[in-house]
């Protein structure tokens, strides 16, 4: 049945699912796919979502269906949310289809002990998180870095750190990508990048990163949790943050090497942040090059922030607070895919990857189960576990959400509540906060969309599986 | 005279600017990311040099002229942790400024705002001026 909810053509094609058809616009190649129960579908005519993913479905090389996420909102360029593939023998990269927090992503690390065992404790816990993380850009962070030394975790990520005794070699394991991509090149990196990001390895960032304790609270797959070592009760921490500084000027950059070549590629946009290249142009292959090393940036970034809340917690603990990487996985990122017979450039931007069982790059410890995939909620609601699937991998190119997905500007949320307002309402739910009173108000759960239907959405659509519920009762906001 | 709002966007910012001429507009545009970067910071009179700063961008268009200009001083924030509060902008076509700015220190670098983008970038001529609209991704 058409949708006459927006000015596309829009057909429901099940309970989960809208497809925007080709033929909305002259200038789309393939189709548009939004997934979004009736409720979620409100939200996603409610700004220009629609009209960024139609934009996508024109650039060069495009292949399959966009897609937009049920967390999907209006974004620049690409939505947050959204996912698109091109072919890497005549398509397109885009910066601005990976945004310019290049490797945001989530880790989530799991205790041995339940919450109840440390309850008491929790309050100095996440002070102490507070002090021993640095939340900001402030004038360093966790690990001062020589610039050959910030090469080495540009071209290495996680693995660089190994002999620092910051990861250990599960560490890696349990990292996407083992933590470190192969075709990162420093070189292809600015040096006003370098200069960005030199002091910033171990820090969360602002908006809405974090670092958050919570408990397992609901398991819905006994046999996933299992296999990833999740129970009910358990002590968590969700990592939130991405490449900082470091991705921040190589978007930067790159967006403006790719606005003064497209003329010459032959390549017209509807709209400018969408700048591109071709994947095997000079311009591409660089901006693939210096992404890869953003990305491997952000891997060490969670890790260097993962040995200090590791310190933390052993601190307050002894070896009852040891924590282990259940998995580390992205949600702004373009990578080299292999699906079908095809090599892709897959883009998720505010999307993750979420391969089943039988991929070759599930790790070989959730073979059984399939990649874990964490969406993490707003403060104050909850976060969900769970695994890609196989389906996923034919339905949107093996791609899930990654969060609740904003619904309300910052300025809208501020006047909904204040920040001490906020503060006291997390602190009713028995939820212990640190950070910046401003940040609280812009990041404040109404803000968001129900995590609980966004998750619900991805999972009925085969998308993802649901795992465990996690309940925050400790945040350190950026 | 000029003037800078900031607009509702779903997840970023938008920066809406209007001045009588091109230099004004690039004047202003700068100081409203700086109200931005600002906020929330501790900002105190630069300790080095309370004189004025050269700067100097060059670029292809009028429209990524602003984008650029914006960028430089995001970019001076974060690695310099120094905001600008006075814009005097020497020289302007739609490709290249000379401006020289004072400003003040800030303790932490200011984080808020990752990059000004070219999405939805506007720059129009109007009866008396010009305006712009770019989204900062924050």
């Amino acid at each position: 049945m058409t949708d006459k909810t927006t000015h596309y053509p829009a057909v429901r094609l099940d309970p989960v699912c809208v497809e925007i058809p080709k033929s909305a616009r002259p200038d789309m190649l393939v189709p548009a796919r939004v997934w979004v129960d009736e409720e979620l579908w409100k939200k996603a005519v409610s700004d220009r979502t629609l009209d960024q993913l139609v934009n996508v479905a024109t650039l060069p090389g495009v292949c399959g269906c966009v897609h937009a996420m049920p967390d999907a909102h209006e974004g620049y360029g690409f939505p947050v949310g959204g996912v698109a593939a091109f072919r890497a023998k005549d398509g397109v990269i885009s910066p601005g289809g990976v945004g310019y927090d290049i490797n945001c992503g989530v880790r989530l690390l799991a205790a041995d002990i339940g919450y109840g065992e440390m309850k008491q404790r929790l309050e100095p816990i996440v002070h102490d998180l507070s002090r021993s993380i640095p939340s900001g850009t402030g004038r360093g962070g966790a690990l001062k870095l020589n610039a050959p030394e910030l090469d080495r975790v540009l071209a290495q990520g996680c693995r660089s750190l190994v002999e620092r005794g910051l990861a250990t070699q599960e560490d890696l394991e349990h990292t996407e990508a083992e933590g470190s991509f192969a075709t990162a090149d420093p070189d292809k990196v600015s040096s006003r990048a370098h200069e960005r990001g030199k002091d910033q390895l171990g820090t969360i960032g602002s908006g809405n990163h974090f670092v958050e304790v919570q408990r397992v609270e609901t398991i819905y797959d006994e046999e996933a949790a299992e296999a990833l070592g999740l129970w009910k009760g358990q002590l968590t921490i969700l990592i939130h943050t991405g490449s900082r500084g470091m991705g921040h000027q190589i978007c930067t950059d790159y967006v403006r090497a790719m606005d003064a070549v497209m003329a010459r590629h032959g390549i017209k946009l509807p709209d400018r942040e969408l700048a591109c290249a071709p994947f095997d142009s000079p311009e591409g292959k660089a901006y693939f090059a210096a992404m890869c090393a953003a990305a491997n940036f952000a891997f060490a970034n969670r890790q260097v922030i993962t040995h200090a809340v590791r310190q933390v917690f052993q601190r307050a603990l002894g070896d009852s607070g040891d924590l282990r990487l259940v998995y580390d996985v992205a949600h702004n990122m373009a990578k080299l895919e292999q699906h079908g017979k095809q090599k892709l450039v897959v883009h998720r931007k505010g999307a993750t990857r979420a391969f089943g069982p039988s991929h070759p790059e599930t790790p070989a410890a959730y073979r059984s189960v399939g990649q874990p995939v964490f969406i993490p909620g707003s403060m104050g609601t909850a976060s969900y576990v769970l695994v890609g699937t196989d389906e996923a991998f034919g339905l949107s190119f093996g791609s899930t959400c990654h969060g609740a997905g904003r619904a309300m500007s910052r300025t809208a949320a501020k006047k909904v509540k204040s920040g001490n307002e906020v503060r006291k309402d997390l602190e009713k739910q028995g939820i212990v906060v640190r950070g910046s009173t401003g940040e609280l108000a812009e990041e404040a759960p109404h803000a968001y969309k129900d995590v609980d239907r966004v998750v619900q959405v991805v999972h009925d659509a085969g998308l993802a599986r649901k795992v465990a519920r996690l309940r925050p009762v400790g945040v350190v906001k950026g | 005279m000029a003037w800078h709002r900031f607009l509702d966007h779903t997840s970023e910012i938008t920066l809406h600017v209007g001045a009588g001429g091109w230099s004004a507009l690039l004047a202003e545009a700068g100081l409203g990311l700086a109200e931005l970067l600002l906020r929330g910071a501790a900002a105190a009179p630069d300790p080095e040099n309370t004189g004025w700063r050269p700067l100097e961008v060059a670029s292809h268009d009028r429209e990524a002229l602003l984008v650029d200009w914006l960028n430089e001083l995001v970019y001076l924030a974060e690695t310099g942790l120094w905001v600008p509060q006075e814009i005097e902008i020497e020289e302007a076509s739609e490709t290249h400024l000379k401006a020289r700015a004072r400003g003040v220190t800030v303790e932490e670098a200011p984080s808020l705002v990752k990059a000004a983008t070219f999405h939805d970038l506007h720059v129009r001529d109007l009866a008396d001026g010009l305006e712009a609209e770019v989204i900062l991704d924050v």
